[in-house]
């Protein structure tokens, strides 16, 4: 939470990824299927808690018709995918599309608490 | 002989009688233009007010309320028009702490105008419309539902930059309606206090946000720290006996004077949720009796103190508001 990150310029959806640009031109490739297991929602999250679960995740996501998402802001910290399949609910921070560019764990090795749900 | 309950319409039959709705059609067409102008209403008002912002908490007791009026009055003090939406119907507090108790809406062609309170503050709440503070109001989910609806759509705000909307403790019907019902939310503020039961509560009303798809702006921790202050010999040092038998040492300046401040429920709960669910941490607000006071009194801590430790905290907490709802906030980020 407290790296300085490079501030994210352009966001292009393309057919199967997107290609993401950062402020001093250093670009990344993130596919949807990334993107989608990385949701950051209280409901997909405690899936990644354990390999097993998380691989039955990863394996219905890319079962998933391919498809190109709508992406909007959030504030200013953060974007939101919007699919056709799949989860809508997830609230991206700046950081966690940062984590996903440079192939790192969204979730810092860290398990999801479900709070009092 | 009694009219048929509804009318049958024959193009070639050119009497108008037959073609006239039943009381019973007339009555429903009068609901649903009723509900669609009101609907219009709640688009236009969407439209007048640049900023809305949800306050919530999972838990009561937390000073959502005070919270709610301290965000309204800290903006106003900056110069914005700020309106306030009190939705706990059941227990509706902001128009004491606003110095409103007593008052009465105007209602002026079937639009209610809300009560100004401190700084010009637009106040609409559930008070207004109690004969008297002790009365209970025991409403089910529909009638709730009618009362928020008109609360939203029949209020005449005028022009505001920022309406703030005060919730009852929890995450039940209240903030669904809203959320339906009043376009371009900016999102929800989560209050908490350090506690573990009420950051329990904060992580519900995380995870009920992404529900709503009504992002959280941040977490606020409130009744953070209590700061004891006083005098004792130049550069001595003062042992303070803390919450659960915690002896707190403290050194004197040369003049003599010390403080220090008490974590009394515990510290820094709120930014580890805020961190956990990867939402902004918005500030810690202090502990501070003269809230209690104020509300009281009617006359907020802001008010009454406007430079004092609070309202700078608060000052602090708008700051960040204001800085993730940020009218540049997608500027820099180009989406193709």
């Amino acid at each position: 939470m407290s790296e300085t990150i490079p501030e994210l310029k352009r966001l292009e959806r393309r057919d199967l990824d997107v290609l993401l640009t950062y402020d001093g031109g250093q670009n990344f490739i993130v596919t949807y299927d990334d993107i989608k297991h990385a949701c950051p929602c209280a409901k997909c999250s405690p899936q990644r808690n354990d390999d097993e679960s998380s691989k039955i995740l990863r394996r219905e996501i890319e079962s998933m018709p391919p498809e190109k998402p709508k992406v909007r802001t959030v504030g200013k910290y953060a974007i939101a995918f919007e699919w056709v399949n799949g989860c809508s609910s997830g609230i991206y921070r700046f950081e966690r599309i940062w984590a996903l560019a440079n192939k790192l764990d969204p979730d810092d090795g860290k398990s999801y608490v479900h709070g009092a749900w | 002989m009694a009219e048929p309950p509804v009318s049958i319409h024959n193009p070639n039959d050119d009497d108008s009688s037959n073609q006239r709705a039943s009381p019973q059609q007339q009555k429903q067409m009068e609901q649903a233009y009723a509900q669609m102008k009101r609907k219009m209403s709640m688009q236009e008002i969407g439209r007048k007010i640049k900023h809305k912002i949800m306050v919530l908490s999972g838990k009561g007791g937390v000073g959502k309320s005070t919270v709610s009026t301290g965000l309204a009055l800290s903006l106003a003090q900056q110069g914005n028009s700020v309106g306030i939406l009190d939705i706990d119907i059941t227990g509706p507090n902001v128009p004491k702490m606003m110095g409103l108790d007593g008052r009465r809406l105007h209602v002026e062609e079937g639009r209610i105008h809300p009560a100004q309170g401190h700084l010009g503050v637009k106040v609409i709440s559930m008070a207004f419309l109690l004969e008297d503070e002790d009365t209970p109001v025991v409403w089910r989910g529909p009638i709730k539902l009618g009362a928020i609806q008109q609360f939203i759509g029949d209020v005449e705000w005028g022009e505001l930059d920022y309406l703030i909307i005060d919730f009852p403790p929890g995450t039940s019907d209240e903030p669904l309606t809203v959320a339906q019902s009043l376009p371009d939310i900016d999102g929800m503020v989560i209050v908490t206090t350090p506690q573990d039961v009420a950051l329990l509560d904060s992580r519900k009303s995380i995870t009920f946000s992404e529900s709503l798809k009504v992002p959280v702006l941040g977490v606020v921790e409130n009744m953070s720290g209590y700061t004891i202050s006083g005098k004792t010999a130049a550069s001595s040092e003062v042992t303070i006996a803390g919450p659960g038998g915690k002896s707190h040492k403290v050194s004197s300046d040369a003049d003599g004077n010390f403080s220090v401040t008490l974590d009394i429920f515990k510290e820094g709960g709120g930014k580890d949720t805020a961190e956990e669910f990867g939402v902004p941490f918005l500030g810690a607000l202090p502990f501070d009796p003269g809230f209690v006071r104020g509300g009281d009194d009617g006359v907020h801590r802001i008010v009454s103190e406007p430079e004092g430790e609070s309202a700078k905290a608060f000052s602090k907490v708008v700051e960040s508001i204001i800085d993730q709802i940020g009218e540049s906030s997608s500027e820099g980020l180009e989406i193709i």
